[in-house]
């Protein structure tokens, strides 16, 4: 599904990611772990179109998205990617419902009760008006999670998606994850510095100072 | 469909949030649009007006004949006329003033059977076919019988009755030529050919009443090429064909300019309110960066942001462009007036009875609203279309990027100023046009130029303010300077903001003080005899209608009386463009000039115009025109020929725009044949008192004559209420240039406050007081506005001397002694000092409400 080959990456001089090869299958469930700057955001960035790496290959179902035009990559995140952050990123000034349903409008394939759906499923329901600031650091992580999966994209990936939370919330969140994988049947990397969350993965991957300890 | 339903979510429900700050964006946008369209709107009904005037009545004919010098001749030549061309239309017309209507009229005598043919108002040239069957029912129609009968009897137009209420049967008196007559309408004239202000007399009633027998002004024809050719060849040397188009051409060239002038200011409020619109756009961009980098993120490609910032743009614009056309209607009525005052004076009588705005100009304006919106917001759209999805987790990128292209902006900027300058002294030296474009170009480019400069000058002045600040303001001091500095494009923006208001403010200051201080040079040099009197039915600086010579000689009758200067004002031929010329007595002004001025250079050249060469001086107009300096020849065309006026005096002449030119009048006699006077200024003997004297003459001629009268000071006083009254509505364009800019600086500020919140939650969670974030907000707005100052001393000369060397050069032919009001300019920049700061306040008050927990707890 996802496959990286001899990936590097600088800012400036400073080299972040150092000969990355390793791959990912279709299904798979992988954490990231590594310390702050160790280059596991970029790595995830990378892979998530978001990035470009200097040089190497990302190959995503046989087709190398290094080489994509920003348009290309656009749509990639588009339709194959769904993102979930630690700052949640949620836009501000909209509402828990528009903001699930973002996704579905930049696909043109809005569809409102899926939408409900969804809310339904991450545990929302009542709150659809609400705006980011008005609800706690679990249920604006819950709305990233139902954004990011709603327009059904193979790819989820997470950067330190229980960050911002306190530990128990940040396991609600992981048991909410892990169980729409299971259900859904996507690729899920995830990038943490906390070695519990990692452990709800298949496979872990240990990245530091830029070069991939498997 | 879902890009509609992202501008709703995102766009629309921003601008509705941003309530305060929209409603700037709209209200500044709709003062741009609204003086454009004020001011398109009155100088197209001026020029449309300026045209029917030289139209004429006769409004199919294609050729006029008339005297070269604009005088009326023998109507003698029609019967040599008519035996070539028989669609030939003898005419006498007279500018008439109405006191009781306070308004002037164009009174025009027609030979009735013939012209009504034409006045039935048939929309095409098939009536020339078959005139008669058309003239028909219009005898019918209309009292022609009294019309014949009574030598006093009058047709006015249907709109004229309706913007006096006047009635069919109604007498009112007008001061024609310089007496008053009582005028009786006969019938109201339903015509769409006709501009409102014409009345219709019979040519021979015309002659009888006003004592203008054998008489005519032009004679219009309809005919062709040939018979034209055949025409001008049995004309005698005073009378001239001409084809109306070229009269057009020469005459509305002269008013068009005027036109550009008023158009170009106002164009400068819409680029003021462009730039503000750009700056909400691009604070709006700046501030919601985070959100741009998260739709990236989740697959909103670039053309989606363009589209979605470029509608941001064009709905405010469009949503204040609309409000401006509304607006535009109140603009249009007082700009129609200012503006028909001033060509009245300046040029030639006009009236405009319309100050609508039609669906034409509605269109136009609007589309030119949209057209500019688009262009202000689509920079700051490609801006956001390129930040980068990961932008959502980094701060301060932006700033990051711009600071890298610092030195290369100055360094575009001082290329375009300079660039700027270079253009603008194009039209300086070589004039390729008739309208100075590639000043008003160099204008722009120099607002551009300083613009791109902006930042890195921003940057240098902070670099070296920065611990002063600190050191004089403490803790405050270093947020509010520390905030500026790691922002320092943004508030680069309203610096900008500030800088252009200033620089308007200068610039406008400069010119009406430059203005001043040149017509009271002129004044001071021209204005010396102590009464000055003329015909009543003039209203324009010049007459050209020649007084009765009884009155000069009641005048010299009186035993006060020293000297008396009698002016012939009349349009010559220069190079084929109509000019004044002013035939004086220069030997009686020499005589008494020393009482009121001295200069011995001055008096020299009048003694030179005293002797036996013919020689002229010509105005400034002239001088550049046509490149002509002292001792070059003037071919001035007179019914003797061509007769080369050597030139010993380029002097400046704020009477007119269309070039003028003096001569002694004992030329007037040998060249022209004339002797008579169309206005005159009178010396009288020492300790005579000037009032006491104009008292007595005015009672031994009114109760046959209308003259104004004058004293030295009245005509001073009157000569600076005209000159107030031209740029009154220049004045106006500038004063809501001033606010438009005013409202970008608020606008400016109040965006960086909304974007400030999180800043201003965190300062509050540290424990900052409101006071202190008052006074940080007070202190930011204190170094933009002394910045902005400081930027705008830089760019308002630059942009007045390209005004007053460049573009009044250019379209009046006038020269300007440029001065700077230091005074006004200090005074009115501590003015906007205060009014920057004072606008920091707005922020302020929005900072207040601020609710720090939501910003803090976002995250």
């Amino acid at each position: 599904m996802i496959k990286l080959e001899h990936v590097d990456k600088y800012y400036g001089s400073f080299h972040v990611l150092k000969d990355i090869s390793f791959e990912v299958g279709k299904g798979e469930f992988l954490s990231i772990v590594g310390r702050s700057g160790s280059g596991k955001s970029t790595l995830l960035n990378i892979i998530g179109g978001m990035d470009k790496a200097e040089s190497g290959k990302v190959i995503v179902d046989n087709e190398d998205i290094s080489s994509y035009s920003d348009d290309k990559l656009t749509l990639y995140r588009r339709r194959k990617v769904g993102f979930i952050f630690q700052f949640f990123n949620l836009l501000p000034n909209i509402t828990v419902f528009e903001n699930i349903s973002m996704p579905l409008i930049l696909n043109n394939i809005m569809d409102e009760e899926k939408v409900k759906n969804f809310i339904k499923l991450v545990g929302l329901e009542g709150k659809e008006k609400s705006f980011p600031f008005q609800l706690s650091g679990g249920e604006q992580q819950r709305v990233a999670i139902a954004r990011a999966l709603i327009h059904s994209p193979e790819i989820i990936l997470a950067d330190e998606p229980t960050g911002s939370l306190d530990s128990e919330t940040g396991a609600m969140i992981m048991e909410l994850i892990c169980g729409l994988m299971r259900n859904l049947g996507k690729t899920i990397i995830i990038v943490t510095h906390e070695s519990y969350i990692a452990q709800y993965a298949g496979r872990i991957i240990t990245i530091k100072d830029g070069i991939i300890y498997k | 469909m879902s890009f509609f339903k992202l501008l709703r979510i995102l766009i629309f429900r921003n601008i509705q949030e941003n309530k305060f700050l929209t409603f700037l964006s709209i209200f500044g946008i709709a003062l741009g649009i609204a003086l454009f369209t004020g001011v398109k709107v009155a100088s197209d009904k001026a020029i449309a007006s300026f045209e029917s005037n030289i139209q004429g009545i006769i409004s199919y004919s294609n050729y006029e004949i008339v005297d070269i010098s604009g005088i009326d001749f023998n109507e003698n030549i029609y019967v040599k006329i008519r035996e070539i061309e028989d669609n030939c239309f003898p005419l006498l017309q007279t500018f008439a003033y109405v006191p009781e209507l306070k308004d002037s009229v164009e009174i025009n005598g027609i030979f009735t059977v013939k012209a009504t043919q034409f006045l039935k108002l048939i929309p095409s040239e098939a009536h020339f076919s078959n005139p008669e069957s058309h003239s028909r029912g219009f005898f019918e129609k209309y009292n022609f019988d009294d019309f014949y009968r009574q030598t006093n009897a009058v047709f006015i137009t249907k709109n004229f009755a309706a913007r006096h209420a006047i009635k069919k049967g109604d007498i009112f008196k007008a001061i024609v030529y310089d007496r008053e007559y009582p005028l009786k309408v006969v019938d109201i004239m339903d015509s769409d050919i006709l501009i409102t202000n014409t009345i219709i007399m019979d040519i021979g009633n015309f002659q009888e009443y006003f004592g203008k027998t054998g008489a005519l002004s032009k004679i219009d024809i309809f005919t062709d090429e040939h018979n034209a050719n055949i025409i001008k060849s049995v004309l005698p040397s005073n009378l001239r064909i001409e084809r109306k188009e070229n009269i057009f051409k020469n005459q509305t060239a002269i008013v068009k300019s005027f036109r550009y002038n008023l158009q170009f200011v106002s164009l400068i409020a819409v680029l003021v309110g462009i730039f503000m619109l750009y700056n909400t756009v691009f604070i709006s961009v700046v501030k919601r960066r985070t959100e741009i980098g998260i739709l990236r993120s989740l697959g909103a490609d670039k053309k989606i942001i363009i589209m979605l910032f470029t509608s941001n743009g064009l709905i405010l614009g469009t949503i204040g462009s609309i409000i401006g056309i509304l607006l535009g209607q109140i603009t249009a009525y007082f700009s129609t007036i200012a503006v028909e005052k001033t060509i009245s004076t300046m040029y030639t009588a006009i009236t405009i009875a319309d100050y609508g705005i039609n669906v034409k100009d509605a269109v136009i304006s609007l589309l030119f609203g949209i057209i500019v919106s688009l262009i202000a917001s689509i920079i700051p759209a490609f801006e956001a279309s390129n930040i980068r999805p990961n932008e959502s987790s980094r701060e301060g990128s932006f700033e990051r990027r711009y600071a890298k292209f610092h030195k290369w902006f100055f360094t575009s900027g001082i290329f375009f100023i300079l660039a700027g300058i270079g253009i603008s002294y194009i039209d300086y030296y070589y004039a390729p046009f008739t309208a100075p474009i590639f000043a008003y170009t160099g204008i722009i480019m120099l607002i551009a130029g300083f613009t791109l400069a902006s930042s890195f000058y921003f940057f240098i002045l902070l670099k070296l303010f920065r611990i002063p600040i600190k050191k004089v303001f403490g803790i405050i001091g270093e947020i509010a300077s520390g905030d500026i500095y790691g922002n320092l494009h943004r508030f680069s923006v309203a610096l900008m903001s500030v800088a252009i208001s200033g620089a308007l403010i200068i610039a406008f200051l400069t010119i009406i003080f430059s203005f001043r201080t040149s017509l009271n040079k002129w004044i001071h040099k021209n204005i010396t005899a102590d009464v000055y009197i003329k015909p009543a039915s003039c209203r324009a600086n010049y007459c050209f209608y020649p007084v009765s010579e009884n009155v000069i000689k009641t005048v010299e009758s009186f035993s006060e009386v020293s000297g008396i200067d009698k002016f012939r004002g009349m349009q010559v031929d220069v190079y084929g463009k109509k000019i004044i010329a002013g035939f004086a007595d220069i030997k009686v002004k020499r005589e008494h000039l020393y009482k009121k001025y001295k200069d011995e250079n001055y008096e020299m050249i009048l003694s030179e115009m005293e002797g036996d060469e013919p020689i002229a001086g010509i105005s400034d107009f002239l001088s550049i025109k046509y490149g002509l300096g002292k001792g070059d020849k003037l071919p001035v065309y007179t019914p003797e020929g061509i007769v080369n006026f050597k030139i010993n005096d380029v002097f400046s002449s704020y009477s007119t725009t269309s070039g003028f030119v003096y001569i002694d009048r004992k030329w007037l006699k040998k060249y022209w044949g004339l002797d008579d006077t169309t206005q005159f200024s009178v010396y009288l003997k020492e300790n005579v008192d000037a009032d006491l004297f104009i008292r007595k003459l005015r009672d031994s001629l009114k109760l046959n004559y209308s003259f104004e009268i004058m004293n030295n000071q009245e005509l001073r006083n009157r000569i600076i209420f005209i000159f107030n009254r031209t740029f009154a509505i220049t004045y106006v364009i500038e004063i809501i240039s001033i606010i438009i800019s005013l409202i970008g600086v608020v606008n400016t500020l109040l965006a960086l406050a909304f974007e400030r919140k999180r800043e201003i939650s965190i300062i509050r969670y540290l424990g900052g007081t409101w006071k202190q974030i008052t006074q940080i907000f007070l202190l930011s707005a204190g170094i933009i506005a002394t910045s902005g100052i400081l930027y705008s001393i830089l760019l308002g000369p630059l942009m007045s001397i390209i005004l007053i060397e460049v573009v009044n050069k250019l379209s009046f032919g006038w020269k300007i002694y440029f001065s700077i009001p230091y005074h006004y300019v200090a005074a009115v920049s501590i003015l906007l000092f205060f009014t920057t700061l004072l606008s920091g306040l707005i922020p302020s008050g929005v900072a207040r409400k601020i609710d720090p927990e939501r910003f803090i707890t976002f995250e």
